[in-house]
C-alpha cells in the first residue's frame, strides 16, 4: 500500500466506524429537538440494548433477526417507561432542569452499575468473533461489516428524514418542536410526540448497539464514553439540527481515524475531549457555513 | 477499633465531598459529575508531591487542593462562558478525559496504580489521628461553607441561582459568582482528596471514575440539596448503611455495584418522593 492508499483506507474505515456514531448522535439529537432533553439516560438505553441482544445471541443461541428483535422491544419498553413514569412526572411537576439531568444522568449510571452486577467487568462482544469476511477493491480491504454498517445507516437515515417529511406523526414531532403549547392548542398530543421520539431513539440506539457490538467489544461503563461522541457531534451539528449532527458525527470520526497517523493508540481516546473542549470555546452553537445575504438592489430615487 | 477509625476517615472524607459538591450543585445551581476527579487531582498531586519531593504532609495536601482549585477553571471558563448547561456536557468529557491521562501516564503509576506513598505515623496512633483529621477537616469545610452562605455574598450566590436573568440585570456578574463557588467546591474535594492519599497509601485510576459522582450525588440529593446540613447527614448515612451489607461477605464483583445499585436508586427515589432531601432548605430557614 502506498501512502495514498492509506489515507484513502483510513477514509473508508473511518466512514465506516463513524455509523454506529451517527445512529447514536441521532437519537441524542432528536429528543433535544423534539423534547428540548438532554437525554443522558440514552447510555443507559444503550446499556439495556446491547446487553439484551448478548444475552439473546451469546446464551440463547437465537438468530440475529430474533436477538435483534429482543433488543429493540427491551429498550422501547425502557424509553417507554421512562418516558411515561419518569419524565412525564417531572414535567408535570414543572421540575427545573437540573432535576431533569439527575434524572437522566443517574438512570443511565443505575444500569451501568445493574449490567456490572449481572455481566460483570470484562468486555465482551455480541459473537464470539468480531471479524469480518473483506474483499479487496482498488486496493482498499471492504468488509461485508462495512457494507452492513453504511447501508444500514443510510436507510435508517432516509426513513427518519422521510417520517418527518411526510407521515403525519412526523410532522406533528416537528410541530411540538416548534411550538409544544401551540401544537396542543391544534389537539397534537405532545405526550404522544415524546413517546413517538423517545421510540424512534430507541430503534437508533439499537441498531447502532448491533453495529457496535459486532465491531468491538464493551464494559458495563462503555456507553457513558459512546455517548459523548453524540454529545459532542449534537453540540458541534448545531443543538436542533438532526442531520447537521449526523454529519458532524462522522467528522468526529474521521479526525480520530486519522489522529493514529500522527499519535500512539492509547491517547487516541483524548482526540475526544479534546474535540469536546474545541467544539465548547469555538462552536459552542454549532458550526454554520456563514450564507451569503443577497442585498436587493436599493431603488432608484426616481422609481419611488 | 482500625474498622471504626477508618468508618470515621471515610465519613469525613465523604462529607467534605458532599458538602463542597452540594456548594457547586445545590446552592450555585451548577451541574458538575467531575467532582471525582477534582478528588483525584487533590491525592494524585498530594502523592506525587510525598513520593518525588519529600515534602511535609500538610504542604502536600495544601498542594493537592491548590492544584484541584486551580485546574478547576480549565473546567468552568470556557464551559460557562456559553451557559450553565454546557457544564454538564463539558465536565463529563473533563471526568472521562483526565482519567485516561492518569491511566496513559508512568509517573501516575498509570493504569497499575500509584503505590508507596510514604506512611505518616503508624499503628493505632495513625488511626485516631486519621479518624481526627479527617473529621476536624470536614467540620471546618462544612462551618466554611455554611459561614458563606450565610453571609451577603451567600445571598448573592442564592440570587443567581433562583433567577440569573434578574440578577444580571441588576449589574451582578453571575460568571464571578460560579467560577468562585465552582473553584472552592473543587479546591475542598482536592483537600479530601490529599487525606485519601495519606490514608490510603495507594491510589487508582478506578477508584477515580465517572460513576463515583453517583455516590457523592446520592449523599446531596438524600441528605438536601443546598441545605448546609443535607450533605453531612446524606453522607453519615449513606456510609453507615453499607456497612450492614458487608455483613454478608458478598464478593467484591457483586459488592461494588450493589453499593452502587442502592445509591443511584435512592437518588431516583428520592427525586420523585421527596426532591427536597431529608433535610429540606425551607424548614431550616422557618
Amino acid at each position: 500500500m502506498n501512502d495514498f492508499s492509506i489515507i484513502i483506507q483510513i477514509l473508508w474505515t473511518g466512514t465506516a466506524m463513524s455509523t454506529f456514531y451517527v445512529l447514536f448522535t441521532v437519537a441524542f439529537a432528536l429528543p433535544l429537538k423534539i423534547a428540548q432533553l438532554w437525554n443522558f439516560a440514552q447510555a443507559g438505553f444503550m446499556g439495556i440494548a446491547f446487553y439484551t441482544m448478548y444475552v439473546a445471541f451469546d446464551r440463547l443461541y437465537l438468530p440475529v433477526w430474533a436477538g435483534l428483535g429482543c433488543g429493540l422491544v427491551a429498550t422501547i419498553a425502557f424509553t417507554v417507561l421512562m418516558e411515561r413514569y419518569g419524565l412525564q412526572t417531572l414535567r408535570t411537576r414543572h421540575a427545573s432542569i437540573l432535576h431533569f439531568f439527575i434524572f437522566t444522568l443517574v438512570l443511565s449510571e443505575f444500569v451501568a452499575y445493574l449490567l456490572m452486577l449481572l455481566f460483570g467487568t470484562e468486555p465482551v462482544t455480541l459473537f464470539p468473533s468480531v471479524l469480518s469476511p473483506v474483499h479487496i477493491v482498488a486496493n482498499i480491504v471492504v468488509s461485508d461489516w462495512d457494507l452492513i454498517a453504511l447501508s444500514t445507516t443510510a436507510l435508517l437515515l432516509l426513513a427518519l428524514l422521510g417520517f418527518l417529511r411526510f407521515h403525519r406523526d412526523g410532522q406533528f414531532l416537528m410541530a411540538v418542536a416548534d411550538n409544544g403549547p401551540l401544537a396542543e392548542l391544534y389537539g397534537i398530543s405532545a405526550k404522544r410526540a415524546y413517546l413517538v421520539t423517545m421510540t424512534i431513539a430507541s430503534v437508533f440506539v439499537c441498531v447502532g448497539m448491533y453495529l457496535f457490538g459486532t465491531r468491538a467489544g464493551i464494559i458495563p461503563t462503555t456507553p457513558l464514553e459512546l455517548m459523548l461522541v453524540a454529545v459532542i457531534a449534537t453540540l458541534l451539528g448545531g443543538i436542533g439540527r438532526i442531520f447537521s449532527a449526523a454529519l458532524a458525527a462522522v467528522v468526529i470520526s474521521l479526525v480520530q481515524s486519522f489522529s493514529v497517523l500522527i499519535i500512539a493508540s492509547a491517547w487516541q481516546n483524548l482526540v475526544l475531549y479534546g474535540f469536546l473542549f474545541f467544539t465548547i470555546l469555538i462552536f459552542p452553537r454549532g458550526f454554520r457555513i456563514p450564507r451569503r445575504i443577497k442585498v436587493a438592489p436599493r431603488p432608484a430615487a426616481g422609481d419611488v | 477499633m482500625h474498622y471504626i477509625y477508618s468508618l470515621l476517615v471515610l465519613i469525613g472524607i465523604y462529607v467534605t465531598l458532599s458538602a463542597s459538591f452540594n456548594l457547586i450543585i445545590g446552592n450555585g445551581g451548577l451541574i458538575s459529575i467531575a467532582h471525582p476527579i477534582f478528588f483525584a487531582l487533590g491525592a494524585y498531586t498530594a502523592a506525587l508531591f510525598a513520593i518525588n519531593f519529600g515534602v511535609p504532609v500538610l504542604f502536600s495536601i495544601a498542594a493537592g487542593m491548590i492544584v484541584a482549585l486551580g485546574s478547576s477553571f480549565a473546567l468552568s471558563l470556557p464551559a460557562l462562558r456559553i451557559s450553565g448547561d454546557y457544564l454538564l456536557i463539558a465536565s463529563i468529557g473533563f471526568q472521562l478525559g483526565l482519567v485516561q491521562i492518569i491511566k496513559n501516564l508512568d509517573f501516575t503509576g498509570g493504569a497499575g496504580g500509584l503505590g508507596n506513598i510514604p506512611s505518616v505515623l503508624s499503628g493505632e496512633t495513625r488511626d485516631i489521628a486519621f479518624a481526627v483529621g479527617s473529621l476536624g477537616m470536614a467540620l471546618v469545610v462544612v462551618l466554611i461553607i455554611r459561614s458563606i452562605i450565610r453571609s451577603p455574598y451567600g445571598s448573592a450566590i442564592t440570587a443567581m441561582r433562583d433567577d440569573e436573568l434578574a440578577f444580571v440585570s441588576l449589574g451582578r456578574n453571575a460568571m464571578a459568582i460560579k467560577l468562585v463557588i465552582f473553584a472552592i467546591g473543587s479546591g475542598f474535594a482536592g483537600l479530601a482528596g490529599g487525606v485519601y492519599a495519606y490514608y490510603y497509601l495507594y491510589l487508582s485510576p478506578d477508584q477515580f471514575e465517572i460513576l463515583q459522582s453517583a455516590t457523592i450525588l446520592t449523599m446531596v440529593v438524600v441528605g438536601g440539596m443546598g441545605s448546609t446540613l443535607g450533605p453531612v447527614v446524606g453522607g453519615i448515612l449513606l456510609l453507615a448503611l453499607p456497612q450492614a451489607i458487608t455483613f454478608l461477605q458478598l464478593p467484591p464483583s457483586i459488592m461494588g455495584p450493589l453499593q452502587g445499585m442502592i445509591f443511584t436508586l435512592l437518588v431516583l427515589v428520592f427525586l420523585f418522593v421527596r426532591p427536597q432531601g431529608l433535610i429540606s432548605t425551607k424548614r431550616l430557614h422557618r
